[in-house]
């Protein structure tokens, strides 16, 4: 938006305005512009067809000689300002209303064109595109009222061109605030794409040097024991943070910005600690934002339940499974080793309370939740959760994946042609 | 990703001073422990790489049972190794080591015939047992890759089978069934008690589903590897 070249406000301000406008918007300033010519050709004529009823032509062209200096000063010096279109309106209806000088009231009465006749509609499309529907309305109306105060005995025309007035710059203005909304819209989307590819590039970076660094250091200090097994284990923890800090492929906000849906992945990816590993697919598994987080909470709720009974060593594994017309999430920990009867111990240490709550959650959403123990020990509770979405997901974001892949193929082209 | 997951225990009949291994890697300090902790562990270290394409080169000339794998090396990624030694019909056996769990990285390796997939965090034990376990063939299917597995057997399901000139063949019922098991972190002597079924059948039942997944066509591997302008002539 800012421009830091010092060139004098206005200028300054008009470009910025241009590189930033939509293409329609841009479209619709060069449709002015030439209008602007057209309507004034068609002023100049229309005046010459009826010149012998005109009480006063040297007056008549003057107004006309007044309209052509501001075209052809628009024309060399574009100003998509709001001030240069206020001019230009105030011109029009300034010559709007000198056609009452121009003309015996006899003439104007009986239904005679004014001397500017559509040339005024240019400063209402370009009120429309400056300030949207409200600015081609108000823009249109003060049109309107000039024409009312010049006729002073409303002619069917003057109420029929007032209307057409009225309708373009409402129209034109919706028009252009549509085009508007959606650009600023793929423009969001592209500044996310953008960041996304930026964090990209610094996980790789990471990646390649800071994350091995720790885990090198993590295993080596393993070996020495003691102090230094300690400093390993610090090491080895913050490696693992790190790790899943920059693997992370987050598509939740691209896709909300998109879909309105939400990435599970991301939105589960705080309940992964140290004994609680998250298992997911390569590609985003997206619910409507409301059910997933309904199904994040029941998937809380759960590992809860695991942290409380299943013992404090016992480790847990939160699955991800979209099938397409149902997502499903198994989360499942290697318990205490309670081989038999562990779903009756669960209802009498009050789990069921728990599970109950969790069940609840899946059934307002429609899915089911089952909880089940294996014969090794271990509880397992799987919950369905129906997805409307009609289809899965097409695009495959894997961030870096495009960059890295053209650099490789250009990198490969480059050197091994020569391959049979 | 994190792999906290034991790996399930598997076969290591295979004496380990048997093992001939080649380590690529492009961290130096990386590649040295990795080659050490081999030849302290009784393995044998035939050579190392720093790079994507001297990795297949080495390989090529050394023909080991294992590469040890770094999957993001300069030159080619770890898919582009596998499928180049792949298309070479070079027979080792492609375990993947990795700093980072980068999802789709990991799948591509797989797809392209890795055996395995280790973090870098791993143990030591952990990281000496899934050599062995490469060497006799066997996957070493962690519950994060099982998970990217299962994803990728959805996805393409969902899309109606693959591209058309590779259908990638759907799991059984029994197929999902143990893979969402392995998914959820357990091994296979669990899997089969809950199935009702022998190890050895849990154990058929993750390499076929490996199968299903892995590009076994020549054609298709060697198109992969032109592709990317890998030159699969003879080292020498």
């Amino acid at each position: 938006m800012a421009d830091d070249a010092p060139t004098p406000a206005v200028a300054a301000t008009t470009r910025a305005v241009l590189d930033d406008e939509h293409v329609i918007v841009r479209g619709l300033w060069r449709g002015i512009d030439v209008f602007r010519w057209l309507a004034l050709a068609y002023a100049a004529w229309s005046t010459w067809e009826r010149h012998e009823q005109i009480a006063h032509p040297a007056l008549a062209v003057a107004v006309l000689g007044v309209l052509a200096g501001w075209t052809l000063a628009v024309t060399l010096r574009p100003v998509r300002t709001v001030r240069a279109y206020a001019i230009e309106l105030v011109i029009g209806c300034s010559a709007i209303l000198a056609t009452r000088l121009v003309d015996d009231p006899g003439v104007i009465t009986a239904g005679a064109k004014t001397i500017p006749s559509i040339w005024p509609t240019a400063a209402v499309v370009g009120f429309a595109v400056l300030r949207g529907w409200r600015g081609g309305l108000a823009a249109a109306s003060l049109v309107a009222a000039s024409s009312f105060v010049e006729v002073v005995e409303p002619t069917p025309n003057t109420v029929t061109n007032s209307i057409f007035g009225l309708l373009l710059g409402g129209c034109i203005g919706y028009c252009v605030d549509l085009a508007r909304t959606s650009h600023e819209a793929l423009a969001e989307a592209m500044r996310l794409d953008a960041a996304r590819a930026e964090r990209d590039r610094l996980a790789r970076t990471v990646h390649d040097g800071v994350l091995q660094t720790l885990a090198f250091i993590n295993r080596r200090a393993s070996d020495l024991g003691g102090e230094a097994a300690r400093l390993g284990a610090m090491a080895g923890e913050q490696e693992r943070i790190l790790r899943t800090l920059v693997s992370q492929t987050d598509l939740a906000e691209v896709g909300r910005a998109v879909s309105g849906d939400a990435d599970l992945r991301g939105l589960l990816r705080h309940v992964e600690r140290d004994g609680v590993q998250l298992v997911s697919p390569a590609d985003a598994v997206l619910l409507p934002r409301r059910v997933a987080d309904e199904v994040v909470a029941a998937v809380e709720a759960a590992l809860d339940n695991v942290r409380q009974h299943a013992g404090d060593d016992a480790r847990a594994w939160v699955l991800l499974d979209d099938a397409g017309d149902e997502v499903a999430v198994t989360i499942r920990d290697s318990g205490r080793g309670v081989p038999s009867g562990r779903l009756q111990q669960a209802v009498a240490q009050g789990r069921l309370g728990v599970s109950s709550s969790i069940l609840g959650r899946l059934a307002d959403l429609g899915g089911t939740a089952t909880v089940s123990s294996g014969p090794a020990g271990g509880t397992t509770v799987e919950m369905r959760i129906p997805n409307q979405r009609t289809g899965r997901h097409p695009s495959r974001h894997h961030g870096r994946q495009p960059e890295r892949g053209a650099d490789r193929q250009a990198d490969a082209r480059s050197r091994g042609r020569g391959a049979p | 990703m994190t792999e906290q997951d034991a790996m399930p225990q598997q076969g290591s009949s295979t004496p380990p001073e048997h093992i001939r291994v080649v380590v690529a890697d492009d961290h130096p300090m990386w590649r040295d422990a990795v080659a050490r902790d081999l030849a302290d562990a009784g393995f044998e270290v035939l050579a190392t790489a720093d790079d994507g394409r001297s990795a297949v080169a080495r390989t090529r000339a050394t023909a080991p049972d294992v590469l040890v794998l770094d999957l993001n090396l300069p030159g080619l990624s770890g898919a582009e190794v596998c499928a180049a030694l792949a298309a070479a019909r070079v027979s080792t056996r492609v375990l993947i080591l990795s700093a980072s769990g980068d999802h789709q990285d990991v799948l591509d390796a797989v797809k392209a015939g890795a055996l395995g997939y280790l973090v870098k965090s791993a143990g030591r034990e952990e990281f000496l047992a899934a050599v062995r376990a490469t060497a006799a063939g066997e996957p070493v299917f962690t519950a994060g890759l099982a998970g990217l597995v299962l994803g990728e057997f959805r996805r393409v399901k969902a899309e109606g089978g693959g591209s058309p000139e590779r259908p990638i063949p759907e799991l059984t019922d029994r197929e999902t069934e143990i893979l969402k098991y392995v998914a959820t972190g357990m091994g296979y002597k669990e899997i089969a008690a809950t199935l009702f079924l022998s190890h050895r059948t849990v154990q058929n039942h993750v390499q076929n589903i490996f199968g299903k997944l892995q590009m076994h066509n020549r054609v298709e591997l060697v198109r992969f590897a032109m592709e990317r302008g890998l030159d699969l002539t003879d080292p020498t």
